[in-house]
């Protein structure tokens, strides 16, 4: 075991609140839990050595963040400094049919009904995902009630100063026929670690538009995860944009829990100098009819390094499911590197199954075509970077985040140029 | 519809039965004792023993894979007996008529046609049967091309250079668990060197045979093209029934210097167990080719057998245009496993590789493809291309897919592809409308499923493992 993950449960047993059940088993499993090396699998690519490094701590007091605001999107803000729930930047008013409270806050009744949806979505196979459920002190608890459309997306935003250090948790709760769009955000400043959870459990015909941002740079530890249970005919879409970190992971998992859900995914990721982002992508098909469609792409600038894992997992009873993945790389120099692995494994016979990979460079006559029309090289690089990227960015349902994150790609580009 | 399934369940294992060679076995167990009385037993050189020796120290420190998706029990190396011989071989047939009758009967029930069929088929068989090499035919027509074909134990003593510089260099001696073992008690195998700018004359062949009961089989194989030479190798193997689990660890090492091209298909078709998938072989082998400048090395296998797999025939693209194939057909059954695929490394500039990998899961079997194509920073302008298909029949089985992709070089282009699908209702509808019966049907789709791969298999062989794949369909169609 790392000194650093001692310490963190040195810390989770000096805790003590309404989590405490919680908490304790996270510890339990914690201290049986091996530390990662290059041999476990699921870290193979993804040395946690910044981890073990990081200078991040609890850091208290007044932080004087605010979250960056997007223009034409008027969302419901919840948020997180330092770990810590803000109250007064977070939204008062509530449109009717949607309930926010904090943990604490609400009755034992309630306490007990949290407690035991917990990690029922996230995995418990996930070491930070239990280093979260041993850590986190403020959990938000969103839900929408049955037949409820939510037009106002909710924005949760971590938000980090210098050198801090934060875990944070949120449960969704969409009732039957709900509808909402949440926005997980993240801002931080140097030397910071954080691990960022949420579950969702969308229930029958309910329908949930997901978007996780993490665009944080430099020397941070970002690790997190965005858990999704789907009942019947319950649908999501998902839309991820990341770019690296001293290491960044983040892991999604899908369960396929009723059937005729679908589940949409597109994940963007652009590397430069020498961060790394690891992205790990799990889809449980465990009851039949369920659809799946992921797209994940990567441009991989500098020495960079890009990990993915995609693994569609299809159960025995899952028949008729279809599922599809692609999954999509570009490297742009010679010292970054690209570690993809699209697994399938299928234990249903009548399903339809497919995933594609391709790891290749910039199509090299089409930046030549580009310059014979009297564009410049770094401008070419710029417009085909972004063709292959701008497709997944027009999928976005909410037009207004589509919009602002436009540019932001387009500025990172820029920056990307190949060396 | 069910009486017919029935019957072809209840079909025996055609090449099911042991014969009755007296043997010489050790006892079951291994020490450095036991490595020391094979080596005694092969009047090894002392390096060679000491090469085993120290293998076998790093194998007492490693520990037993477990990534593969595969699940055994846990198997006790000392219950294995390491060695065992036809006693015959004592007196050393001089010819085909001196060799023990039962054995070539043996060989007859098998199919395998030594004697006149060989010639016919113009087939030089280097036949192991269980550990020593028993009859080696046709060398004199080798030997006039220059080609070595032998047991590698009389490899050790004739031409310990070639060996002693090629054995262990592409699978090193701690590669893995089991290669680790092989190094240590390996007993017999084949050993091919091709001259330079030599096209060998004929296709080799070996057929393994797995006889004595506990008898774990360590073959070692290795073959080395020279510079600008050419051979096909071929290598397939069945084997008796029995009630205990057998352990095989192969290993097999190519070595194609500039130029050269090797050829290396397998059919296998070793005992996969009862309905319960007791007693089938364990086959856990290590291949592995290097291939030099403008070299080719092309694995082609056709994997029927055993209870458990676990093989990846690989290649090392170390010169600069070198290219690397593997073309796999795997069919899993019964209560069969198998995980099983590649790795292609690239090192050199221009290096190709392709890889199509075909997989059929019945019954309660599960079947994995696992790969690696890995572009290291040196492999500028390299190309692999890589497609995975699984077919499903039955809603009891498992087909997995598990390809990993490292890529650090820009200019280097991977393509990966992978289905999963099952015979569809349409497919099976035309078929019947036809006339024909299911299991025919089934029979037909497969065989279209794998036309990729069957069609690089010398002629002999394809229609060997045509045949096979439809026997060992039988039953699985419902």
């Amino acid at each position: 075991m790392s000194e650093w993950l001692e310490s963190a449960i040195t810390r989770a047993q000096n805790l003590n609140d309404w989590l405490a059940p919680k908490r304790a088993h996270a510890i339990e499993l914690l201290t049986q839990t091996k530390w990662p090396t290059r041999k476990t699998e699921a870290w193979r690519y993804t040395p946690l050595r910044p981890v073990e490094r990081t200078k991040a701590g609890v850091v208290s007091g007044d932080a004087n963040l605010s979250p960056e605001s997007i223009t034409g999107l008027e969302a419901i803000e919840l948020v997180f400094v330092n770990g810590r729930f803000d109250a007064t930047q977070s939204a008062k008013e509530l449109p009717t049919g949607l309930l926010v409270s904090l943990g604490q806050d609400v009755d034992s009744a309630q306490q007990t009904v949290a407690l035991n949806a917990f990690s029922t979505i996230k995995p418990e196979r996930h070491l930070f995902g239990l280093v979260n459920d041993a850590l986190a002190e403020d959990v938000i608890l969103v839900s929408v009630a049955e037949g409820v459309e939510i037009t106002q997306p909710i924005r949760i935003s971590s938000l980090l100063s210098q050198g801090a250090e934060s875990h944070t948790r949120v449960q969704v709760t969409l009732a039957k026929g709900a509808r909402l769009t949440v926005i997980e955000d993240i801002q931080a400043q140097g030397d910071t670690l954080s691990t960022a959870f949420v579950e969702y459990d969308i229930a029958a015909d309910a329908h949930l538009d997901h978007y996780r941002f993490a665009l944080q740079t430099g020397t941070n530890v970002s690790i997190g995860g965005s858990h999704f249970n789907l009942h019947d005919k319950s649908k999501m879409h998902s839309s991820i944009v990341g770019f690296g970190s001293d290491l960044s992971r983040l892991d999604t998992d899908i369960i396929h829990a009723g059937e005729f859900a679908d589940a949409k995914l597109n994940a963007i990721y652009l590397l430069d100098g020498k961060e790394l982002f690891d992205l790990h992508a799990t889809v449980e098909h465990a009851m039949p009819n369920g659809t799946t469609e992921e797209n994940v792409r990567c441009i991989v600038a500098d020495r960079a390094r890009a990990v993915f894992n995609g693994r569609i997992h299809i159960h025995r009873d899952a028949q008729k499911t279809l599922a599809s993945l692609n999954n999509r790389n570009l490297l742009m120099s010679d010292k970054a590197e690209i570690n993809t692995k699209p697994e399938l494994e299928i234990y249903a016979d009548d399903v339809r199954c497919a995933h594609g990979a391709t790891v290749a460079e910039i199509d090299k006559q089409a930046l030549y075509y580009l310059q014979t029309r009297g564009v410049s090289r770094s401008k070419a690089q710029v417009m085909l970077n972004f063709g292959f990227i701008n497709e997944l960015i027009d999928l976005m349902p909410n037009a207004a985040l589509a919009e602002w994150v436009r540019p932001i790609i387009r500025e990172r580009f820029a920056q990307m140029e190949v060396k | 519809m069910t009486e017919q399934i029935d019957k072809a369940l209840a079909r025996e294992y055609e090449a099911g039965f042991v014969s009755d060679v007296e043997s010489e076995t050790f006892l079951p167990g291994l020490d450095e004792d036991v490595i020391r009385r094979i080596s005694g037993m092969k009047n090894e050189p002392e390096w060679m023993l000491e090469w085993r020796l120290s293998a076998f120290r790093e194998w007492l420190e490693m520990e037993e894979p477990e990534w593969a998706h595969v699940d055994y029990p846990k198997i006790d190396f000392q219950a294995i007996s390491y060695y065992s011989a036809p006693k015959s071989m004592k007196d050393k047939p001089q010819s085909l008529d001196e060799v023990d009758p039962e054995l070539l009967r043996t060989y007859e029930k098998l199919g395998i046609p030594l004697i006149e069929q060989q010639m016919l088929a113009g087939i030089a068989v280097d036949a192991v049967f269980d550990s020593v090499s028993v009859v080696t035919t046709f060398r004199d027509k080798l030997e006039e091309a220059g080609v070595i074909f032998c047991p590698i134990s009389e490899a050790i003593k004739k031409h310990p250079d070639l060996v002693k510089k090629y054995i262990g260099s592409v699978v090193p001696k701690k590669d893995n668990y089991y290669a680790a073992l092989n190094c240590a008690v390996f007993t017999d195998g084949s050993f091919v060197y091709i001259p330079k700018g030599t096209r060998c004359p004929m296709e080799l062949s070996t057929y393994f045979r797995i006889n004595e009961q506990n008898t774990g089989q360590f073959e070692r194989t290795l073959i080395i093209a020279d510079e600008g030479s050419h051979v096909s190798y071929l290598e397939g193997c069945t084997a008796p029934q029995r009630d205990e689990n057998q352990l095989h660890a192969a290993v097999v090492e190519l070595v194609a210097l500039d130029d050269a091209e090797i050829k290396y298909s397998t059919v296998q078709n070793w005992y996969p167990g009862d309905e319960d998938g007791k007693g089938g072989i364990f086959n856990f082998v290590t291949k592995r080719g290097i291939c030099h400048t403008n070299a080719k090395i092309s694995w082609t296998q056709v994997e029927t057998g055993s209870s458990v797999t676990w093989k990846y025939p690989s290649c090392i693209l170390k010169g600069d245009n070198s290219v690397g194939e593997f073309y796999s057909v795997a069919l899993t059954r019964g209560r069969q496993q198998a995980d099983t695929g590649t790795k292609m490394i690239h090192l050199g500039k221009n290096t190709r590789s392709t890889i199509i990998s075909k997989g059929i899961s019945a019954g309660k079997s599960n079947n994995s493809y696992r790969g690696l194509v890995r572009m290291n920073p040196g492999a500028k302008g390299a190309r692999n291309f890589t497609q995975c298909d699984s077919l499903l029949i039955g809603d009891l089985c498992g087909a997995h897919t598990f390809p990993y992709i490292e890529s650090r070089n820009p200019s280097a282009i991977i393509e990966h592809e992978a289905t999963t699908s099952k015979v569809s209702d349409e497919q099976m509808f035309l078929c019947r409308q036809r006339g024909l019966d299911p299991e025919k049907a089934v029979s037909m789709i497969v065989n279209g499923f794998c036309k990729e791969v069957f069609k690089e298999l010398p002629m002999e062989f394809a229609v060997e493992a045509g045949k096979l794949l439809e026997i060992s369909l039988e039953g699985s169609v419902g």
